[in-house]
């Protein structure tokens, strides 16, 4: 199965939803997202940095410096409150945009 | 949003910890792919990081800043070119910042008073007529009755004698609300106030700094002693400071309380006097709070129509005060004009069109020529630009690039200009003896227009060179002859325009001005202000011409209501034959044309008791009856007191003579014999045998022994035409100046050109001439391409100092504004240098060997 780029936007809808669980650094969000996807969607550093970047910008997130496990200085993006109302937001908007676009598949 | 704003903000001040994190972040992200030996990710960091970082909105800062210090790398590897373009920028940018500056001194910058945007000033109007000043009376009827101004200000201007001093000094006569309202600070003592206007006060008086300096040596003791003016004891009761304005262009030397006139100019009728003919007194008002400009207008309106009432003769049917912006220098204009019919245009905005199109001339031709040597340039960096293309940066980047070098240049260019344009103003002003409150060191806006003018300038001489330079236009050829002709046509028009006034200037000097200048004195008593009526006028000047006379040494004596070359003129706009003219009135003795040598060419002078006749200019007469004989004609110069028309019969024509103007010779001279009412307004004119050496003390000796209060003006015309003369001499100077800088600019790009021509074309020329082409053909090939852009600017060039030049007529002495002399030689010049910048270069062409020629490259 041939791995996928993420599409524009929904980028940063799975980043907030896998920080929704606790704090992560970059590279564990881009793992998370390629594992929970089954290896099939693939976080680019391209992409997630400046995505990252604009979570920031939005107040969606904090970063801090801690210690990983592997005794590494990592930085961690933490989901802030107004994070969390944008990912009500985002995923309402998904669902509503799914289930729209598959009743025209079911039916069309 | 304002919270992403404030974060966004944030993350700029905190931009170099941001990038080092970002940085820190994306190692330890390489590194643990790494570790998890998934496939190390490609690409460029640099890059990487430069997307990630573009995310907060700063990124084009960064590449400013890279661009600035890239821009400042590049003209530091080049001195000469950098310091050429900076100088010819300072000069183009220097010549619109000092007119801007004067503009912004004239215009915008509100004067060093009280809350200058609510001062007004008020003049005379009415259909048909117009007045800068008011009579007292009606001033101080305005002043008690008028609601929608908080203060009424007058100033009466007088010139007195200091005892020991032969020379005037200029008193203002002002309202004793002049220093409060205006909010003057003293350097000692008190400014003049109520106590001062109370009838049998003290006589006082206020000093202006200058004054104080020069005569007082700055001492501050001097306050509460005396200083005898016309020799009327006065105590000094204050010192203002240096730069108190004092709504005028005239720096005067003391202030006197206006209710005290009268005491200095004996028999001086000025505050009672309604009559509109005698000295009036300049107004100026307060609006109150919230009041427009406009609504003051319509209450003094109505004001004047109570006092019509009243007064029927002096009030002008339908008159109306109109209030104009008084808190700026232009407010301050024309303060002795008066006259009938439509008013003359304010020659204010003219002078300014005229600065702005030479000084926008010159900026034109730097950046032609500058655009010039930047294309120039771009030949030698086309390497450069291939390999930064090469390494990936886009052209659009380049051209940003470019386009920051051009700016950097500008800003240098102006900041230079700031500073050159500062010294220049203040050269001129110093010349021309400008009052010492104008000062010319720039303010803000003078510095925003710099910045402006730089961002203009840099795109006016960058966008060509940087879009050919950045690959995104070709022909350059083709530019460049457009940028030539740009720079020959605005050279042209400075160059001519620069030799009109030169030739007006040496015209003025050498050329006959229609009358008798060299031997003449002419000699103002002031009758009026000092109150002589009529018959007491006319016999004081009779006894006067009796005694001047006797003395030896004088060939011939007369009088004249217009001084020549005076200061004031009156014009009557009256219809001939349907056609409106504006003609300068004058009333003279019958023996004027005699003391002035003006030759009459037709008909008669005046005799004794002549009345209801005039007698006209040549050129009034070629004017207003082209080819007819004007003798006998008559003119309807409208109504008398009781409503009958009063027909004037032509009994003569005089030689045109630039009376009282010199620098308008096309005026319409009317003269007329005297009237009763004109003899206190006489000013009287003598003529020496002799050179004028202490004719001017015999003539003030036999004034003070008919009347000893009367302290006469005494001028030789010579000097006062020198006066008028020198004005010009300094526009003549600085437009020549700009002329001639225009024109080594166009030269140098000519040459540049035309080197730059036979470096490309070396292979070329070698071929032909190996092949046996003969030296003028070679050459005819490699001028051939310039004659036409040369031709056409100097043709445009030509076609504007036509249009320009007509703006200078009233600086041009009479030399036409079309003077074929002047537009032939500058054109012969134009030619002979632009041959000589083609050759010079392309002589090289010629010298080269075929065989070294065919080698290159």
């Amino acid at each position: 199965m041939p791995k996928l780029d993420m599409p524009q936007g929904a980028l940063a809808l799975l980043i907030l939803r896998v920080l929704r669980s606790g704090p992560l650094h970059g590279y564990a969000i881009a793992q998370r997202i390629h594992a929970l996807s089954s290896d099939v969607l693939r976080v680019e550093e391209g992409a997630l940095y400046p995505a990252l970047q604009r979570i920031l910008l939005k107040g969606w997130a904090t970063a801090e410096w801690s210690t990983s496990e592997t005794n590494r200085q990592v930085r961690s993006y933490r989901l802030t409150s107004a994070g969390r109302k944008q990912l009500e937001l985002e995923m309402s908007a998904y669902e509503r945009v799914t289930q729209a676009i598959q009743a025209v598949l079911r039916t069309a | 949003m304002v919270g992403e704003l404030l974060r966004r903000l944030h993350f700029l001040l905190t931009y170099r910890r941001r990038a080092r994190e970002l940085e820190a972040e994306m190692a330890v992200h390489r590194e643990l792919a790494a570790l998890d030996g998934s496939e190390r990710p490609f690409g460029n960091e640099l890059r990487l990081r430069e997307e990630a970082r573009d995310a907060w909105g700063w990124t084009w800062i960064d590449r400013t800043l890279q661009d600035l210090r890239f821009a400042a790398r590049t003209l530091r590897r080049s001195p000469g070119f950098t310091v050429v373009a900076v100088l010819m920028l300072a000069l183009g940018l220097g010549a619109n910042i000092a007119a801007f500056g004067f503009f912004n001194l004239m215009v915008l910058r509100p004067l060093p008073v009280r809350d200058p945007a609510t001062l007004v000033r008020l003049e005379r109007r009415a259909p048909g007529a117009y007045a800068a000043t008011l009579p007292y009376p009606e001033m101080a009827f305005v002043r008690s009755h008028v609601r929608s101004l908080s203060a009424v200000l007058a100033i009466a201007s007088s010139g007195l004698h200091p005892d020991g001093d032969s020379r005037a000094l200029t008193a203002h006569f002002v309202t004793d609300n002049f220093f409060e309202e205006l909010g003057t600070e003293l350097v000692v003592g008190r400014g003049l106030d109520a106590r001062d206007a109370r009838p049998g006060a003290e006589p006082v008086a206020v000093l202006a700094y200058g004054f104080w300096q020069r005569r007082y040596g700055a001492d501050s003791t001097v306050l509460g002693g005396t200083l005898r003016l016309d020799g009327r004891p006065t105590t000094i009761i204050g010192v203002a400071v240096p730069r108190f304005a004092g709504l005028s262009l005239e720096s005067p030397d003391v202030w006197l309380p206006i209710e005290r006139q009268p005491h200095y100019i004996a028999g001086s009728a000025l505050l009672t006097d309604y009559a509109g003919t005698a000295q009036g007194v300049q107004v100026f008002g307060r609006l109150r709070p919230h009041v427009t400009p406009a609504v003051a207008e319509e209450e003094l309106r109505s004001l004047a129509a109570v006092l019509r009432q009243e007064h029927p003769q002096a009030i002008w049917e339908g008159e109306w005060l109109r209030a104009s912006p008084g808190g700026f220098a232009t407010g301050l204009m024309n303060v002795g004009r008066r006259g009938t019919g439509p008013e003359p245009p304010n020659e204010l905005l003219a002078i300014f069109g005229l600065l702005g199109a030479l000084v926008a001339l010159i900026l034109v031709t730097a950046c032609a020529n500058l655009g010039g040597l930047l294309l120039a340039r771009s030949v030698a960096r086309e390497r450069e630009m291939a390999i930064r293309i090469a390494v990936g940066a886009g052209r659009g980047r380049l051209l940003r690039q470019l386009l920051t070098e051009s700016l950097v240049l500008a800003l240098l260019g102006s900041a230079a200009g700031l500073v050159g344009g500062y010294w220049v103003l203040r050269g001129l002003m110093t010349l021309s003896d400008t009052p010492p409150w104008l000062d010319p060191m720039p303010d803000w806006r003078v510095v925003i227009f710099a910045i402006a003018m730089s961002w203009a300038a840099a795109l006016l001489f960058g966008l060509t060179p940087a879009l050919q330079t950045a690959r995104l236009r070709p022909r350059p050829t083709a530019v460049r002859e457009i940028l030539i002709a740009v720079q020959v046509a605005a050279s042209g028009v400075l160059l001519i325009l620069a030799s009109l006034l030169v030739r007006g200037v040496v015209h003025a000097s050498t050329i006959d001005p229609g009358f008798e200048v060299q031997r003449v004195l002419s000699m103002n008593p002031e009758l009026r202000a000092h109150g002589y009526a009529p018959p007491r006028a006319r016999a004081f000047l009779d006894s006067l011409t009796e005694r001047l006379k006797g003395v030896p040494g004088v060939a011939s004596v007369s009088v004249a209501t217009q001084a020549p070359i005076g200061r004031g003129t009156v014009t009557m706009g009256i219809e001939v034959e349907g056609r409106p003219l504006a003609i300068l009135v004058n009333h003279v003795g019958h023996e004027f044309f005699d003391t002035m040598r003006m030759p009459i060419l037709a008909g008669r002078s005046f005799v004794p008791d002549d009345a209801r006749v005039l007698i006209v200019s040549d050129a009034f007469a070629r004017r207003v009856w082209p080819g007819r004989d004007p003798i006998g004609r008559q003119l309807d110069l409208g109504p008398d007191s009781a409503g009958r028309p009063v027909p004037f019969t032509v009994v003569g024509v005089v030689r045109s003579a630039s009376l009282p103007n010199p620098k308008a010779p096309d005026a319409l001279e009317a003269y007329f014999p005297i009237e009763r009412d004109d003899w206190p307004a006489m000013v009287m004119l003598v003529r020496t045998s002799a050179p004028i050496g202490g004719m001017a003390e015999a003539i003030a000796g036999a004034v003070r022994a008919i009347d000893p209060s009367l302290f006469p003006a005494i001028e030789s015309l010579a000097s006062g035409l020198e006066r008028r003369v020198q004005s010009t001499t300094y526009i003549a100077l600085s437009v020549g100046a700009l002329g001639v800088c225009a024109l080594g600019l166009a030269c140098l790009g000519i040459v540049g050109l035309v080197t730059y021509a036979v470096a490309q074309r070396t292979t070329e020329i070698g071929i032909r001439m190996a092949l046996g082409a003969s030296p003028s053909h070679v050459l005819s090939i490699l001028t051939g391409r310039f004659v036409g852009p040369v031709l056409v600017g100097l043709v445009a060039g030509i076609a504007g100092a036509a249009l320009l030049s007509q703006l200078l007529r009233g600086e041009l002495f009479g030399v036409s504004p079309l003077d074929p002399v002047t537009y032939v030689a500058c054109a012969a010049l134009f030619l002979l240098v632009a041959a000589a910048a083609t050759l010079v270069p392309a002589r090289r062409a010629l010298k080269l060997d075929p065989l070294v020629a065919l080698r290159h490259d």
